[in-house]
């Protein structure tokens, strides 16, 4: 299956980009849909405790997970601002933290499959990398690229 | 890896100069001159940065006096990139599991679209 791109060149940003098989249509329906995001959004490490999520400008959302096997419980927030076709932006922040990112996630089909495209913003580059890795001293995103780089040579 | 050392790990490649040290030396083993001459920067602050490589781990000096290469240690910088790719680890999980959910999506609409050929081919028929 298609593997998932990160990149954290923009020191202020995070980007993902990941191909499923599916279209567009279906795409957006499960992340868009509360009752299919409880299905995936908790991955293999999480359950998702609850899906609250007003679909439309202006609407809010609310995702609650637990750490599996009984772990702590943790939840994101946010607004969605725009809700488009092929174009969701949202601002997101875990909950009782502050500081949010405003998320723009494109959805673009091309034969039956589809190509999304998450653009996180942050307001600094210290929140940025305190969500990469949370613990993680300042300074340490710009060094992500060239460490991978550096990794390679070893 | 403790939380610790990985703080010591990320300040150390938080420079620019630093990484430059650490692929260079990637490439084997160097003096302190023959590392410093790419940059122009005094020996005692070149020295000063290896200084922060060596307290990190990330380098070893070797014990020729007169020399004192200095070598690469790739332990410490493996465990960061295993750290980082720990954000990238969990993100392939979920979408994977996001695979799933649209596995039965398609399955659904596929079975949806028989039912509406079958409906109308029976409409069709007196």
């Amino acid at each position: 299956m298609s593997s998932l791109v990160v990149s954290t060149e923009i020191p202020t940003e995070i980007h993902l980009t990941r191909t499923f098989d599916a279209p567009r249509n279906l795409v957006m329906k499960a992340m868009t849909t509360p009752a299919l995001i409880k299905k995936w959004l908790g991955g293999v490490r999480a359950d998702v405790i609850s899906v609250d999520m007003d679909v439309r400008p202006g609407g809010r959302y609310r995702y609650e997970f637990a750490v599996k096997g009984g772990g702590p419980r943790f939840a994101f927030v946010g607004t969605i601002r725009e809700i488009g076709p092929d174009r969701v932006v949202q601002t997101e922040s875990m909950e009782g933290m502050p500081g949010e990112s405003i998320n723009t996630t494109t959805y673009e089909e091309k034969d039956g499959r589809t190509i999304m495209k998450v653009v996180m913003v942050f307001p600094s580059k210290e929140m940025r990398d305190q969500v990469v890795a949370t613990g993680m001293s300042d300074g340490a995103g710009e060094s992500y690229d060239e460490l991978a780089k550096l990794l390679k040579s070893l | 890896m403790n939380e610790i050392l990985l703080d010591t790990v990320f300040a150390a490649l938080a420079d620019p100069t630093r990484r430059a040290i650490l692929a260079r030396l990637a490439a084997g083993p160097a003096s302190v001159t023959e590392l410093g001459q790419p940059f122009d920067m005094s020996q005692p602050a070149i020295s000063k940065h290896l200084k922060v490589l060596e307290n990190a781990g990330l380098i070893a000096r070797g014990r020729d006096a007169q020399r004192r290469p200095c070598q690469l240690v790739a332990s410490p910088l493996r465990a960061v990139d295993g750290w980082i790719a720990d954000f990238r680890a969990h993100w392939e999980e979920t979408y994977a599991a996001l695979d799933d959910v649209l596995e039965d999506l398609k399955k659904e609409a596929a079975a949806k679209k028989k039912r509406t050929k079958t409906q109308r081919r029976k409409g069709r028929t007196p």
